[in-house]
């Protein structure tokens, strides 16, 4: 989400009438700019450390969160993004509130997975498109379908196990680029894409090889797209007996059910 | 010199300038009286000076970095872990 441009009214209007505001944002302008609209905004930031498993990070806001909400007090916090979209704490805060009997709520935000389509001029809808964490897609059998896009998160972590760590390296990529190999050639086009934070900037989108994912610069906030790679098949199957009920007339369901 | 987070929040909801191209931004930032900070942030696209003048604050994305869903290391209550639990009110501390 950009600063300015995506922080909807409702959203606002929580951050300014709740008690406390806990802030988990990408940009410390953009919690300075938080910063502005409550007087007791507490970054959650400090919680993370390089070499402490980022789960541990996780449950603690959680906890800190739900401290002030057994204390009685309205707690508002503030996500980077959609708080709902590759956030666990977010979800994990409301299941808790809630099992201890507390009113709590999501409100959507502006992702970066909604400023990705907009930039890139994609829509989901025309080819399809999958989602994957990167290492989850390392870690588990998944079926990748070529024929839509494919939208690659945290690639700038890939592989890392121990959740410790806030960045893995080109060994780690080719291992990415040698599982994506089997559905892709490595002269495939990609897309590295990174959503504006601040207003004075525009989306960064570079384009570049599968083969040589492994060695450019990725930070852990950019995403990589793959564009399909082969031509939608039709299924001819499901098309015969579509076109077989297209020749009978369909009962309307009313007349199907038996009456009294 | 104008606020610059002020003028940042209207540069972000304000169409015309969140789409102008970086030159003409830059003009209509002078007649508000920007601090060169943000004239050459907007100039560049780099927040880098903007960084320099509201104080550089590294932070780790959590949208890029919440998932979990291989891990398996128990409770994770280790109070160890704990950084000190912010003012009410206080600007946060780098992480």
């Amino acid at each position: 989400m950009t600063l300015g441009s995506h922080l909807a009214p409702l959203a606002r209007s929580h951050i300014e009438q709740a008690d406390v505001v806990f802030a988990a944002l990408s940009d410390g302008i953009v919690e300075m700019w938080l910063q502005r609209m409550h007087p007791d905004v507490r970054s959650l930031q400090p919680y993370y450390r390089e070499g402490k498993s980022r789960m541990r990070t996780y449950r603690q806001w959680v906890e800190v969160m739900m401290a002030e909400v057994r204390a009685g007090k309205t707690v508002c916090g503030v996500f980077y993004g959609h708080p709902g979209v590759f956030a666990w704490s977010p979800h994990e805060a409301i299941r808790v509130a809630r099992a201890e009997g507390y009113e709590a709520h999501m409100e959507p935000g502006i992702s970066a997975e909604d400023c990705l389509y907009a930039d890139l001029g994609i829509d989901p809808g025309r080819f399809g498109c999958q989602h994957f964490e990167a290492s989850q897609l390392l870690l588990y059998e998944r079926r990748i379908d070529p024929a839509g896009y494919l939208v690659l998160w945290q690639v700038g972590l890939v592989g890392d196990l121990s959740l410790k760590r806030f960045a893995t390296g080109a060994t780690h990529r080719q291992v990415l680029v040698d599982l994506l190999s089997r559905d892709y050639p490595l002269e495939h086009e990609l897309i590295v894409y990174r959503c504006a934070t601040l207003p004075i900037q525009r989306p960064q989108i570079r384009r570049l090889a599968l083969r040589d994912l492994p060695h450019v610069p990725l930070a852990a906030e950019e995403t990589v797209v793959l564009p399909p790679a082969i031509p939608l098949q039709p299924n001819l199957a499901m098309r015969e007996r579509l076109q077989a009920l297209g020749e009978h007339r369909e009962q309307p369901l009313e007349d199907a059910v038996p009456t009294r | 010199m104008a606020d610059t987070l002020e003028l940042l929040e209207m540069i972000g909801r304000t169409a015309s300038l969140r789409r102008a191209p970086p030159r003409e931004l830059v003009e209509l930032l002078r007649h508000m009286e920007a601090t060169e900070a943000l004239k050459a942030a907007a100039a560049s696209g780099d927040d880098a000076p903007l960084c320099e003048e509201l104080g550089h604050k590294p932070m780790h994305s959590p949208q890029s970095t919440q998932t979990h869903g291989y891990e398996d290391d128990g409770s994770g209550q280790d109070q160890a872990d704990l950084p000190p639990a912010p003012e009410p009110g206080q600007p946060s501390q780098p992480g």
